[in-house]
């Protein structure tokens, strides 16, 4: 694999990085010592809101704790969104703060990917009817075969979404100095 | 007491994790206590948001069955932070920061004790609305626990003695 990933230097994420680099967001996250772990916090702390919530959604799709009725999950998406944006928000942060530590890094285009999986696979559960199915479904019964689907594929993307997350740093390309 | 430390540091297992040229050893130990945070965490936070009436038309006795997972993710955070700290021994156990995230991870599984046993235990107690003064006081404790657990855990790289691992 290139020392860039997936995406090669020069083109527009290039100026993109070079001019966030002049940004006010990337003097934040850098001048001052306590914005970034301070960040990687509240991303840690919203990655475990997003598991409660989305995660435990999809348990039940794919068969644990049965006896829970499903509609009443759909009070707990809000909680999950709000977790992801959170996440988003924090997530600029970095990027702002370290914009080549990212863009040419294999983990973070992974990452992205699979959040982009997750965002088709939200898409097809909502717009594709899946969601007035499987919201029907009631304790004990079970959940219909495209439901369980898309809990496994909710699961497993965002579990690799972990996993590519922590792999960021040992992707960092060489030439980056650590932006903390 | 130093070289005690150096030596749990120096054993096979400690250098394979720290300094094996692979991702399987330490990215995958960090991966694996991200995983066990998120199951951990996240269903303590998922009970403790019903507890305090969110999403009120999931009855709770069925949430019993998230437990072994809840504790699942204790284990696995529990083994692959001990692999965390044996790696890196002189520089994890002697920062005070570590032992403030003990001290809450500590408090936080007798919390989730506690949730079982008293609350889980009387299925008439539990499922009341709105919720009892005892079910609240339990998740606020418990949302703060882990809020306080998961700040120390990320502190731990910012604060005290570094090692230079990430």
């Amino acid at each position: 694999m290139s020392e860039t990933g997936l995406i090669p230097l020069g083109g527009p994420l290039q100026a993109f990085g070079e001019w966030l680099s002049g940004t006010w967001l990337n003097y934040v996250a850098t001048h001052y010592v306590w914005v970034w772990p301070a960040m990687e916090t509240i991303h840690f702390l919203a990655l475990g809101l997003l598991v409660g919530t989305i995660g435990v959604l999809d348990l039940r799709l794919i068969g644990v704790a049965r006896q829970l009725p499903l509609a009443p999950f759909q009070q707990l998406v809000p909680w999950g969104v709000a977790a992801f944006i959170v996440n988003i928000l924090t997530g600029a942060v970095f990027f702002a703060g370290a914009p080549f530590q990212y863009i040419y890094n294999f983990a973070f285009q992974m990452k992205v990917l699979l959040i982009l999986i997750a965002g088709v696979n939200i898409l097809v559960f909502y717009a594709g009817g899946i969601s007035r199915r499987i919201f029907m479904v009631a304790a004990g019964e079970p959940v219909p075969l495209a439901g369980r689907i898309t809990g496994l594929v909710s699961l497993t993307v965002w579990i690799g979404v972990m996993y590519w997350g922590r792999m960021l740093t040992f992707y960092r390309p060489p030439w980056v100095v650590p932006p903390h | 007491m130093m070289e005690l430390l150096a030596g749990l540091e120096q054993t096979g297992f400690g250098t394979w994790v720290r300094e094996a040229p692979t991702l399987w050893a330490y990215p995958t130990v960090l991966f694996l206590h991200t995983v066990g945070l998120g199951f951990l965490v996240g269903i303590n936070v998922a009970i403790d948001l019903r507890l305090l009436g969110v999403a009120r038309g999931l009855p709770l006795a069925p949430m019993a069955r998230l437990f072994p997972l809840m504790w699942a993710g204790f284990w696995i955070n529990a083994l692959s932070g001990a692999a965390l700290v044996v790696a890196d021994a002189t520089t994890k156990l002697t920062n005070p920061v570590f032992y403030v995230k003990m001290l809450f991870v500590g408090l936080g599984v007798a919390n989730m004790a506690l949730l079982k046993r008293r609350l889980f235990r009387d299925r008439t107690l539990l499922d009341v609305l709105p919720p009892t003064r005892q079910a609240q006081l339990v998740a606020i404790s418990s949302l703060a626990i882990w809020i306080c657990a998961t700040t120390a855990g990320r502190l731990m790289g910012y604060l005290g003695p570094k090692s230079g691992l990430e």
